[in-house]
């Protein structure tokens, strides 16, 4: 007669599970979701020695202490449909990190059976383990396998159909210092004395209680005995527990591994060598802003001359458009509105063009998740995890993406405070502003200024993540597991489509909302305000305080007045909320660069605004309320008004209390002013 | 512990790591305003963040150094990195001076008495030194498995 049995397949990201999965199960399977949630279900079944194996591939987990969802998933399954075998597939070439995992199964006292795979691999590196020493040693069957080539899958079956009707004689290998094994007693009794607890492994439900593991302290809490576990748990420091439980089955794992296999340290891959350094504890964070700082000196310097050119280009048109258009205010609109608003933001074009450039590079070779990695430890003195820091670096292209990015954050209040301060970091609609003024006011150090702004807007994202972490938001933060990819050298092509792609949206945003901003900013500035007895488009209304534009923004100037800012600043501003990019535009509009020969960046630094107005200006841009596509999303992530609208007016704040300090502090002792 | 590595990395890396580090301290001490007498021989501008990153490159190398003196055979990675990390600023400073020039032409009025040279950064000339290292070791520089110590001591 045919038994049936259940076989999870589990283990770390990437290491070969599925191959393994469809080297066993061929094509009788089928993919679906887990009930309830949208993580795939891959399940299949194989016949083999007369037993039907019905073998679940379960979504990969580095841990039993659950932290995302698929964790969650892949522990409960585990736990609480109880298969028959539980196989952890094993990567060959990284044994001390897979093995935090099979510590735990086997303290869970499942009938575990170690896949090793990928020993190809190892075997190429120069690795040596000794398979059998290994199964000596763990007491449970380890079968070597090569999954992407069906080696070592029938062993592997056998090694199933033998442990089914095996008893096990112990539950678990591993003994912690005395004063986790004495509190570890103290919980196991009580827990063996409660029927609620009877599903789970005391021994393993135990530790959990002592490793704080939220998940199981909410099960914990659903007993009656409860309170006598928080009287033990109460008298305990569960952090250094934490710790201290971690730390004693790393050191299991290393003695083991240094019995039973012999790692060849005389040779390094190429991504081992490149990461020894980048992610070294003295020069990684060093290298990270150096190559950070050599990203914007090229984005400013290299796209000078493709600005100029766009200058030149869209001047010449301005001017042509003007003079073939004979009905004076369709000239107006054309050559001053549209073109020179549109222009003053197109010419903009190479410089996100090369920011996404190199951010794609970065991204693309693999450095970033390394940047992610190094950044963990300063990431979370600041209360964040190391997660939070890939969209913040993403907020350098756009805060929109970024913010969405947020949602690999399993942590909600990791999750949140990174949505909340990604908006600090200057998106690539804020450089068109910043080179304006840079470019106008500080000459050849603008590339040291820009620099100093993206440094600025960090410092404002981790002191609020400082203080967010401390006050509204305080919680115990996650701990950084995250899979690093391998290195790859970038292709330009793929780079040159990355950064096509943004500049497209780019390009569109231009051709869209912001010629509409820029046209509604002309119209306001053209017509008459009431009273004013001028006519519509005319030289002596538009732009002029006697426009409604001029009105509105007489009635805005007092609140920047003093900020170093006059009213047509105030009106760029307000509109900037629609998209960063109108900031400039606007700009272009109302201080007339489309019907001058000189650029809007030779009017200003010609006196139309001093530099350390220039500078504030640059600053509050950066922390001001961000865009309307980004407010949006904010809402939709936080699913929340009260903490969307929070972030409108504290980045507000923010922006109009630094603008101060720069003018007020700057003019107090003759900087730039 | 064996030394099994050529003493020509130990040397590269002490001597490009001690270049680094001290023209981009002259870089960083010129753009605190303090005048060397080396800026213009040696064309290297006040510029604290430049100077930075040379003090980084020079760093990498000489911990590199550091590393395989005490017989760690491994640090010999610093050197790659440190030659990797050298061109890229190297290109950087090209382009730079490429723009510049380019710029040079198309508004012709900005660069009144501008030169060239005035683009010339120790970047630049350092990073030979790094293209005969990447030259000479050419064949390490692979992200696939690479034999690091090859040479027996």
């Amino acid at each position: 007669m045919t038994e049936k049995i259940t076989v999870a397949l589990t283990g770390n990201p990437n290491v070969g599970k599925t191959s393994i999965f469809n080297a066993i199960t061929g094509s009788k399977q089928h993919v679906g979701n887990w009930p309830g949630v949208t993580v795939e279900r891959k399940i299949g079944k194989r016949v083999h020695n007369d037993i039907e194996m019905e073998i679940v591939d379960l979504p990969g987990t580095y841990s039993l202490t659950a932290y995302s969802l698929d964790e969650i998933i892949a522990r409960d399954f585990i736990i609480e449909e109880k298969p028959d075998i539980v196989v952890q597939v094993i990567d060959a070439t990284n044994l001390e990190r897979n093995m935090y995992l099979t510590t735990q199964l086997m303290e869970l006292g499942v009938k575990l059976i170690i896949a090793l795979n990928m020993t190809d691999l190892a075997l190429a590196k120069g690795d040596s383990i000794d398979s059998e020493k290994m199964q000596e040693f763990l007491e449970v069957p380890v079968i070597s396998t090569i999954g992407s080539k069906g080696n070592g899958i029938e062993g592997l079956l056998d090694a199933v159909a033998d442990e089914l009707h095996k008893t096990r004689v112990t539950e678990n290998i591993f003994t912690y210092e005395s004063d986790i094994e004495t509190r570890g007693e103290e919980l196991e009794n009580v827990l063996n004395n409660d029927p609620y607890f009877v599903h789970y492994p005391s021994r393993w439900f135990s530790m959990k209680l002592l490793e704080g593991d939220e998940n199981i302290l909410k099960k914990a809490k659903e007993s009656e005995s409860y309170p006598r576990i928080e009287k033990i748990l109460n008298e305990l420091d569960a952090d250094s527990f934490e710790a201290k439980i971690a730390d004693q089955r790393y050191k299991t794992i290393q003695t083991m591994l240094r019995q039973v296999c012999d790692i060849n340290t005389e040779h390094l891959s190429g991504s081992d060598m490149v990461d020894r350094v980048v992610t070294n504890k003295l020069l990684g964070i060093p290298i990270f802003l150096s190559l950070m700082w050599a990203a914007f000196e090229i984005t400013f310097t290299f796209a000078t001359p493709f600005m100029n050119i766009i200058d030149i280009f869209f001047g010449w048109l301005a001017e042509a458009a003007t003079n073939a258009i004979t009905i004076p205010w369709l000239s107006s609109l054309v050559g001053e509105g549209m073109i020179a608003g549109v222009g003053s933001v197109l010419i903009f074009l190479p410089n996100i063009l090369l920011l996404f450039f190199m951010l794609s590079l970065m991204e693309d070779s693999g450095y970033m998740a390394r940047a992610a990695f190094i950044m963990d430890k300063i990431m979370s003195k600041i209360g964040l995890h190391g997660k939070s820091f890939i969209p913040l670096v993403m907020g350098f292209g756009c805060n929109v993406p970024a913010i969405m990015a947020t949602r690999t954050i399993e942590d909600t209040r990791d999750r949140l405070i990174t949505i909340l301060i990604t908006p600090f970091m200057s998106c690539g609609a804020r450089l068109p502003v910043y080179v304006l003024l840079a470019g106008a006011f500080f000459g050849r150090d603008a590339g040291v200024v820009i620099f100093s702004l993206y440094a600025l807007g960090i410092l404002v994202a981790i002191t609020s993540a400082k203080l967010m972490r401390s006050t509204i938001l305080r919680g115990e933060d996650a701990p950084f597991i995250m899979e690093l990819p391998s290195y790859k050298i970038p292709t330009l092509k793929g780079s040159f489509i990355h950064m096509w792609e943004r500049g497209k949206i780019y390009l569109k945003k231009a051709g869209t909302i912001i010629l509409i901003g820029v046209v509604g900013v002309w119209l306001l500035a053209s017509i008459p305000a009431p009273g004013s007895g001028g006519t519509f488009a005319s030289e002596e209304v538009y732009g002029t305080t006697d426009s409604v534009i001029g009105v509105i923004g007489q009635i805005i100037e007092p609140l920047v007045a003093p900020l170093g800012f006059d009213w047509r600043i105030a009106v760029a501003l307000l509109f900037g909320v629609v998209a960063k990019e109108i900031v400039v535009g606007s700009m272009g509009v109302l201080y007339g660069a489309g019907d001058n020969e000189d650029t809007l960046s030779d009017i200003l630094a010609a006196g139309a605004m001093s530099p350390l107005a220039g500078l504030g200006l640059m600053v509050f841009t950066l922390l001001y309320a961000p865009c309307f596509a980004c407010i949006g999303v904010i809402k939709r992530e936080t699913g929340s008004w009260k903490w969307t609208l929070f972030q409108l007016a504290y980045g507000t704040t923010l922006a109009w209390t630094f603008a101060f300090a720069v003018y007020q502090i700057g003019s107090r002792i003759g900087v730039l002013a | 512990m064996k030394r099994n590595y050529g003493n020509k990395e130990i040397a590269f890396a002490t001597l490009a790591g001690v270049l680094y580090a001290f023209f981009g301290l002259i870089h960083i001490i010129e753009g605190l305003g303090i005048d060397t007498g080396l800026s213009g021989i040696l064309f290297i501008p006040g510029d604290i963040l430049g100077g930075f990153c040379l003090v980084v490159i020079g760093g990498v190398f000489l911990y590199g150094s550091r590393e395989m003196l005490q017989g760690i055979n491994a640090g010999v990675s610093f050197v790659y990195v440190g030659i990797l990390m050298s061109l890229v600023f190297m290109m950087v400073y090209l382009l730079i001076m490429g723009g510049n020039l380019l710029d040079s032409f198309i508004v012709p009025d900005d660069y009144e008495g501008w030169s060239v040279m005035e683009t010339f950064r120790p970047g630049i000339y350092l990073g030979i030194i790094s293209l005969a290292g990447i030259l000479y070791w050419r064949d390490r520089f692979s992200l696939n498995e690479v034999l690091v110590f090859r040479e027996g001591a």
